[in-house]
């Protein structure tokens, strides 16, 4: 029982995504090795070459969605990890009550976030604009637009990616631990480094997978919030897809963008430890 | 001991951050708005509120979604964390190849993902309509489960189990007494998670919804038109209500210690 | 150039198309799409009743009683039709819902809808790729007796033999007086240098580039590759010069009024409505030429209750019935009998009568002669030309 047990335990989740994953995932690679047009027809064609044009054409914004990607996993670790900490250790009886709250934004349409946040940010808006009247900005300043605007949705709306496996990992570790180390090292900044951060390598891991993935791949915050010259391959795999319909080139670029995703978490994985510390 | 107030107050700033544009949606679910667009500040009011459900199709599109929320969590909560259990705590073959794999969803643009099930589904001639929208909610949530719940389930001890299955504990009560409880944070932070994508889920679910109409679709919509002061204030009463959740989890602590 | 589709009948593709979920290697085998077929309006008689119909609509784009909670010119429909509808505001973006037609469509199986309302922009790959059905005109005499005569016979749907219009919209320009300095009139002042970074275009291709080729003094549905090449230069050098802003979706509405652009490409009901909080914003078709859009109803193809579909479409070229939508949708009706009615009923309702006036006498919603002479059609562009335009226009304003 004991060896059939992990099997057991992975078949119906396996199953659902064999079913609902796996299947549609390799009619995208069927699509993709396509040629034709949606009025001339499709042909399955082994056509490699669409991967290569594709990558040709849109190399700039792939490069800048795995950079921003890598921006937005970094500094929403970096806000999110004092915040999980407070939680899990000074939290008591809140601690639930603040991961809800930490959560709650997202019950709101995030059409309407968005918005929101373009009502905060503009020109002349109520931050902006008495900012420009004292002086303190320039009169053409404007926060829309750039990548800033970018990169700051998407910290606003993965922090909580972040926070939540932080929090899960942090409120495991063992208090007697945590007493015995600030026992043994000077201060407290060491104790943290030497223990805390590594036995909360796990949520760093979690949180940093939930935020950088699905932020290389979002279109809406550059959508909404940004310019001309921030479009992301997920704007770009949109737009073939829906505008272009060029199905085989937006399905090759999804592919490619799965691949370069799987490599840089394979590599993070690889950086972060071995396989004990980080599971 | 000297500098206690950082930490408390920093969270409390970067809270205040987190609800900065809610903030704006709940104070222009009281503007006085003019016309079909809802940006230009004019007063207060309360009319929304006292016309809330005059929008014949906001409110099934909200109940859509909870319901939609609801079950897709459940089921996507309990695969999850299935799979997430397998994978720390079992070595299989295979094991590799799962951990790895297990991202991929995540990874997917939600276009392509979303017109390649409703390729499936019309194929095996399956009406499209809650059901579908289930159906691929749950599909894309058991990956960020899993993540969330191995957060808690590495290095997994296991000789709290043990000492249970010593006592002469049987699988089920190990688990539902010894192993859920230690590793339930994760598990209950991977619902929330999961909660929350569903209800926001808007790509994958315009695709396979069918005559089905959930409220990131029907908002998206009607912002071509001018959102409607009443969406913010069904925002406003989900919040509340989902404060009111958190609070009761405050008071129910209170009393078990 | 079509030989490989033309050769795929009908058994193949089923085969294809079921070996596609069978397995891997089963599943790289392709779907084929046959070739489109031209059609033309049905003169055949309607199929019999059935006492159901499905409509898909974008939200808030039909009459809404704050009261009763429903749509009343559906209700009414129901009522003297006996017809159970069901009204789903399913639309949220032309080119995703194009996506799930598509899906069943080209499988050949019906979408379970009888009545979308599509942009007509997309009208003319539709009926290239037959997924519409033909109309039974004679079924629809309302359109015929009540419609302008600007709705009737677009270059992409001729004799209006798949399409009859929901309602119509105008892309202008709009501007704020007080940030332009000036009055507005013409397409060269979206391009003008002294308005750098307060400039608003669409990120919707043809809104943009019809508008541009306007100012080039070219007809939209008679431009060539080459006026389109000169279009996407001009485009291209106004974001160089960082002249534009941003290219919008539909959120431009809020960047006019908070002030971040001082112009911006525009559709004339959302400023009709920004002009109630916003009342400085003002709205003008160039005059080099403006756009008539239309968002029309179309029946897709294999819908199961044609009959039903053909009254829906006559019961809302009634004009009391289309003044009672466009006094709450508020956008360009394409009947203009309407405009009295609207009329009398705001003497017949006192409370509303300033609102339903701004309403009947706006030149945003109710255009004069001389600014519909102005108006130009959406060009019906083959596969190609709208794949160049898209990847011109892309090349142009993305980077």
């Amino acid at each position: 029982m004991r060896r059939k047990t992990p099997y057991l335990l992975l078949a119906p989740g396996g199953a659902w995504l064999a079913a609902f994953y796996v299947v549609p995932a390799l009619s995208m690679l069927s699509v993709s090795l396509q040629r034709g047009s949606l009025e001339r027809g499709y042909r399955f064609a082994w056509r490699w070459q669409t991967y290569t044009e594709v990558l040709g054409t849109h190399h700039t914004q792939f490069t800048r969605s795995l950079v921003y990607g890598v921006f937005v996993t970094a500094l929403c670790l970096a806000i999110g990890y004092p915040l999980a900490y407070a939680i899990a250790f000074r939290g008591g009886r809140w601690k639930n009550a603040l991961l809800f709250a930490i959560i709650l934004p997202f019950f709101v349409s995030f059409v309407i976030r968005t918005l929101s946040w373009r009502f905060i940010l503009a020109d002349q808006g109520f931050v902006l604009g008495p900012l420009k009247s004292l002086g303190l900005l320039p009169h053409g300043f404007h926060v829309l637009g750039t990548p800033a605007a970018v990169i700051g949705g998407l910290v606003y709306n993965f922090l909580p990616f972040m926070v939540l496996p932080l929090y899960v990992s942090l409120e495991k570790l063992d208090h007697s631990v945590l007493d015995a180390a600030h026992d043994l090292y000077s201060n407290r900044w060491s104790a943290f480094r030497h223990v805390t951060f590594p036995l909360s390598l796990p949520g760093i891991l979690a949180g940093s997978l939930l935020t950088f993935i699905p932020a290389a791949g979002d279109y809406i915050n550059a959508s909404l919030l940004g310019g001309p010259n921030t479009t992301m391959i997920g704007n770009v795999i949109q737009r073939e897809y829906l505008t272009n319909t060029n199905y085989p080139q937006a399905s090759a670029l999804s592919l490619i963008l799965m691949v370069a995703i799987l490599a840089m978490v394979g590599l993070y994985v690889r950086l972060l430890g071995p396989e004990e510390l980080t599971g | 001991m000297r500098r206690r107030w950082v930490l408390p107050a920093y969270s409390a700033g970067v809270i205040a951050y987190l609800f900065l544009p809610i903030g704006v949606m709940v104070a222009f679910g009281f503007n006085d708005a003019r016309g079909h667009f809802n940006v230009v500040w004019h007063g207060v009011t309360l009319r929304w509120y006292r016309h809330l459900f005059d929008i014949p199709d906001l409110a099934m599109a909200i109940r859509n979604s909870l319901v939609i929320a609801a079950i897709s969590t459940v089921l996507a909560t309990a695969l999850g964390t299935a799979i997430a259990l397998a994978i720390s705590r079992h070595r299989f073959r295979g094991r590799g190849t799962a951990n790895t794999f297990i991202f991929l969803p995540m990874a997917t643009p939600e276009v392509v993902m979303g017109a390649s099930l409703l390729s499936m589904f019309v194929t095996l001639n399956v009406a499209r309509g809650l059901v579908t929208i289930l159906l691929a909610h749950v599909m894309f949530n058991i990956s960020y489960v899993v993540v969330t719940v191995k957060a808690r389930t590495s290095n997994f001890n296991t000789e709290w189990e043990d000492a249970a299955r010593d006592l002469g504990a049987g699988g089920w009560t190990t688990f539902r007494t010894v192993t859920l409880p230690l590793i339930f944070p994760g598990v209950l932070a991977a619902a929330v998670l999961a909660f929350a994508l569903s209800v926001d889920d808007f790509v994958i679910t315009s695709f396979n919804a069918g005559q089905t109409v959930t409220f990131p679709l029907w908002v998206f919509g009607a912002s071509r038109f001018g959102v409607p002061p009443q969406v913010n204030v069904m925002g406003t009463l989900l919040l509340l209500v989902g404060g009111a959740g958190a609070l009761t989890t405050v008071a129910l602590q209170r009393r078990k210690g | 150039m079509n030989d490989l589709a033309l050769t795929t009948s009908i058994t193949r593709r089923e085969l294809l198309r079921l070996s596609a979920v069978a397995g891997a290697a089963g599943l790289l085998a392709s779907c084929g799409v046959s070739a489109p077929k031209k059609t033309r309006a049905s003169v055949a008689p309607l199929p019999p009743k059935t006492g159901a119909l499905s409509v898909a609509n974008w939200p808030l784009y039909i009459d809404a009683d704050v009261k009763t909670k429903g749509h009343p010119t559906v209700e009414q429909f129901q009522r003297e039709t006996g017809t159970a509808v069901r009204y789903k505001e399913a639309i949220d973006d032309t080119e995703t819902f194009f996506g799930t037609l598509r899906e069943p469509l080209a499988a050949g199986k019906p979408t379970g809808w009888d009545i979308a309302v599509l942009s007509d922009w997309i009208l003319a790959r539709m009926i290239r790729l037959d997924y519409v059905e033909p109309l039974h005109l004679d079924a629809i005499p309302n359109f015929t007796a009540n419609a302008a005569a600007a709705y009737k016979n677009p270059s992409y749907d001729p004799g209006s033999a798949h399409s009859i219009p929901w309602q119509a919209g105008i892309t202008g320009i709009a501007y704020n007086p007080k940030l332009t300095g000036r009055a507005i009139d013409s397409v060269a002042d979206l391009f003008d240098p002294a308005f750098r970074g307060k400039v608003g275009m669409f990120s919707e291709m043809l809104d943009s580039m019809c508008l541009t080729l306007l100012l080039l003094g070219v007809e939209p549905a008679r431009a060539t590759q080459a006026d389109a090449k000169a279009a996407r230069d001009k485009i291209a050098a106004q974001r160089k010069a960082g002249i534009v802003r941003n290219f919008y979706g539909q959120e431009y509405g809020d960047a006019l009024a908070n002030g971040d652009l001082a112009l911006t490409i525009a559709w004339s009901g959302d400023i009709f409505q920004l002009q109630e909080s916003n009342p400085e914003l003002r709205f003008v078709v160039p005059k080099e030429g403006g756009i008539l859009w239309t968002d029309t109803m179309i029946i897709p193809k294999g819908a199961a209750n044609i009959a039903e579909a053909h009254a829906w479409m006559n019961f809302y070229y009634r004009p009391e019935i289309a003044a009672r939508v466009t006094e709450s949708v508020q956008y360009v009706s394409t009947v203009p009998a309407s405009r009295a009615i609207i009329l009398a009923d705001a003497e017949a309702r006192p409370a509303e009568r300033a609102a339903l006036q701004r309403l009947a006498n706006s030149d945003l919603l109710y255009p004069d002669d001389a600014s519909l002479a102005r108006l130009h059609r959406y060009p019906g562009l083959s596969e190609d030309d709208e794949k160049a335009w898209n990847q011109m226009f892309q090349e142009a304003t993305q980077g």
